[in-house]
């Protein structure tokens, strides 16, 4: 049976292949995350900023995930929007330590949501509030009242709080992104 | 934190995200006590505040980071400035934080107190010192001892010492006491900070060892080396400085403009012992900033002035309101360079040369303006307000600042219509009954104008033969008069005023009469002297008039001024009494 399986994993649900973004502003840990969702022996010790952009792959029990890892520093957000098309789910990552830039990331998220390659698409958005396990982090919940999630109507969105670090609530997330986007492909 | 957007302008909430607002953060600080540098080495930029506190008390070295305070250390004197630079090329590059109070620089590495420079002390004056001497050795009494000060005071071109100016402040019997105390500590006199800046030593990098610029009270400009804190240039300067602004590189060439006190601005260059250009203003000057290579002035009278690096003028705005501080703004992804001004009507404005860009509406006057990179974001503005509260503003990444000029369009004024009246028909009809009859209108008009006159020239030479004007303007006894009368009755005040207008002839001798009906009122001195009256001045005299009719009928009163001597009066007034409501109640 484990051979079938396989095998029938590497015929068929190997075209079930997801693109995903994973958007969010520098220092928030959107590189971190996708390294620690990938396999054990492929992760990178350690992690630099990204400069401009990586494209990174990891897989979940069904689905196989090609994640463009953006830059979220200031010069290359205006990249984002070049790869909003490719994009079948987004991943928005937020410091939610940093108080001050809450603003910034709220303003970034704005302008996303209204680009005329995403507004329209009904796309799963999941967002992380990274850095959880920092002392002075916000709640989740705190976090999506000051982004103001409660507004976006169209499109499905979920947040869990995260720790890329551990790994802690990367699972859960990734989990309903698969549930939206086997859902959305039914 | 408040993320929703309180400006009211469109225009503007479009180009600043509120990150943050705290109205009791409690910040008193000025411009010159802010700085911005990254502290600990890991990108993260923190902002260092000279809080000056409440009056004399609670002078904190505060380092904020985020939205959060991260580190307090008290201070011991005032802070004048603020700033951070780095020292040496030791690796990890965190910079020093400087602090100016009194005459001491405090230096903070890691937030710790670290070095401690002193301002060379200044000359004394021979004669101050050698009087000194004397009372040391008890040769001298505290009184002979002042009055030897106040000698030297007078004449010396040398100032006297602190001690020796509070001294001569005291009191006789303070003095034993402050002789003793001080009599054996050296005389010496000390000069303060005023103001600090920083200068790149060699290299025009971001991360380049900088040398300290200071003014100092006693009107002189020093530059610091940053390791060894050795003198390396002095420059005497006509007035104290006040603001400082430093571009350019130690060893190369560079420029320090400075504003004094004297309302001038001064431009030093590398190897000039005294000031190569100066800027003469004609108010205070409050606000200095180099925006590429021209000087923006702020001055006191809501102006602000261009000039150029060879200080002449090439424009000047006037503000609607006086400036509280000013800032660079320098946006370095996109070069952009120009002026925050902060202003008292609750805007902070940014001009970039002479045009108006932008337009910040705050909550409360801002009395600091620092704009830089703050946390991991690049464009922060941060403001103090007057009433101590924080506000953080980022600017966005798709802000877009267009060149607009501040006068656009035709002046107000056009646009308001003349209040012009209308004409009716029958002004029209008037015109046309003019133009047909205008000889006999002429001439009846004429012929009653002559008759005005006769009459005019008859009643005037009647009243002039019986004295009866309130005003004389004869040469003798020129004279005005005039009455007032108050209460409801039966018993009336009489207030007569009476002045002289001549330029010096005082008036003497003069009386005072009244002419009445004796069975409806009764006044009790009805004939009285007056006091010489002074020119210029106004005499009232009161008078009591009692009402002894109960028939609520009333009469007139006349009052004569009369020369002692003579029967005609010289002026007079009729007072018409009112109805005496008193009796008529009763």
């Amino acid at each position: 049976m484990g051979l079938f399986d396989r095998l029938a994993s590497w015929l068929g649900l190997k075209k079930k292949e997801v693109h995903v973004l994973c958007l969010g502003l520098d220092n928030s840990g959107k590189t971190t995350i996708i390294n620690k969702l990938k396999p054990a022996n492929a992760q990178t010790q350690d992690i630099v900023p990204t400069i401009g952009f990586s494209i990174e792959k990891f897989k979940t029990s069904s689905l196989s995930f090609t994640v463009f890892d953006m830059s979220g520093q200031g010069r290359y957000r205006n990249l984002w929007e070049h790869y909003y098309k490719e994009g079948q789910a987004i991943i928005f990552v937020i410091d939610s330590s940093d108080k001050l830039r809450m603003v910034v990331a709220k303003e970034e998220l704005e302008t996303l949501l209204n680009h005329a390659d995403i507004k329209h698409r009904r796309i799963p958005i999941l967002f992380f509030a990274n850095k959880m396990d920092l002392r002075d982090s916000l709640s989740s919940v705190k976090v999506s009242q000051l982004l103001c999630l409660e507004n976006i109507k169209d499109k499905p969105w979920h947040i869990c709080a995260s720790d890329g670090l551990k790994g802690e609530g990367l699972q859960e997330g990734v989990d309903w992104l698969q549930d939206q986007i086997q859902a959305m492909k039914t | 934190m408040s993320s929703s957007s309180d400006s009211s302008r469109e225009g503007e909430s479009s180009k600043w995200l509120d990150a943050h607002y705290d109205p009791v953060a409690g910040l008193n600080s000025l411009s010159s006590c802010i700085a911005l540098a990254d502290l600990h080495g890991d990108g993260e930029y923190k902002m260092v505040v000279g809080d000056l506190g409440s009056g004399p008390y609670n002078m904190k070295l505060k380092v904020f980071k985020g939205t959060s305070l991260l580190s307090e250390n008290a201070l011991l004197d005032m802070p004048t400035a603020v700033v951070a630079f780095l020292m040496d090329q030791n690796e990890p590059r965190t910079p020093a934080v400087a602090v100016a109070s009194g005459p001491f620089i405090f230096v903070y590495k890691n937030l710790r107190p670290y070095f401690k420079f002193t301002l060379p002390a200044l000359e004394v004056n021979a004669l101050e010192k050698e009087v000194w001497d004397q009372a040391k050795e008890d040769r001298i009494d505290p009184l002979t001892l002042k009055e030897m000060l106040e000698g030297i005071r007078d004449k010396a071109e040398i100032p006297l010492s602190v001690r020796s100016l509070r001294f001569l402040m005291l009191d006789p019997q303070e003095m034993d006491a402050f002789v003793n105390t001080y009599k054996q500590v050296p005389l010496k006199r000390q000069t303060v900070i005023t103001c600090m800046a920083t200068l790149k030593k060699n290299m025009a990098d971001e991360d380049a060892v900088c040398c300290l610029v200071i003014g100092t009270e006693s009107g002189e400009i020093f530059i610091l080396d940053p390791e060894a804190f050795t003198i390396l240039t002095r420059v005497s300067l006509p007035s104290v400085p006040t603001l400082l602004d430093v571009n350019g590189q130690y060893d190369i060439e560079y420029r320090v403009t400075v504003a004094c006190r004297n309302g001038n601005v001064y431009i030093l260059r590398r190897d000039s012992k005294r000031p190569k250009y100066s800027i003469e203003l004609s108010a205070q000057v409050v606000g200095l900033v180099r925006v590429q290579k021209n000087i923006i002035i702020g001055t006191s009278q809501e102006t602000l002035h261009g000039y150029s690096q060879k200080g002449k003028r090439l424009w000047t705005v006037t503000l609607p309101a006086s400036i509280m501080t000013m800032s660079l703004l320098e946006h370095k992804s996109r070069s952009i360079q120009a002026v925050l001004v902060g202003l008292k009507n609750l805007e902070v404005h940014l001009y970039r040369d002479k045009n108006l860009l932008s337009v910040i509406s705050t909550p409360d006057i801002v009395t600091s303006l620092c704009f830089g990179r703050y946390g991991r974001e690049d464009d922060t503005l941060i403001m103090t307000t007057k009433g101590g509260g924080l506000i953080i503003k980022i600017l966005k990444r798709t802000a877009q600042f267009e060149e607009k000029d501040t006068s656009s369009g035709p002046p107000i004024g056009q646009s308001i219509k003349l209040n012009v009246p209308k004409k009716t028909k029958l002004y029209v009809d008037q015109t046309l009954r003019e133009r047909e009859n205008a000889v006999a209108m002429h001439r009846v008009f004429q012929m009653d104008l002559y008759r005005l006159r006769l009459n005019a020239a008859r009643a005037y030479v009647k009243a002039l033969d019986a004295s009866l004007t309130p005003v004389s303007s004869t040469m003798q006894e020129p004279l005005t008069l005039n009455a007032i009368v108050q209460g409801i009755g039966p018993r009336f005040k009489l207030i007569l005023n009476l002045q002289n207008t001549s330029q010096n002839r005082p008036s003497m001798q003069l009386l005072i009469s009244f002419l009445y009906d004796e069975r409806l009122y009764q006044l009790k001195p009805a004939f009285f002297k007056v006091p010489l009256l002074v020119p210029g001045l106004n005499y009232p005299i009161e008078t009591f008039i009692d009402c002894c009719s109960d028939k609520g009928i009333s009469d007139i009163i006349k009052v004569f001024v009369l020369k002692e001597g003579k029967s005609t009066p010289l002026i007079t007034a009729h007072i018409s009494m009112p109805v005496s409501e008193g009796l008529v109640a009763a």
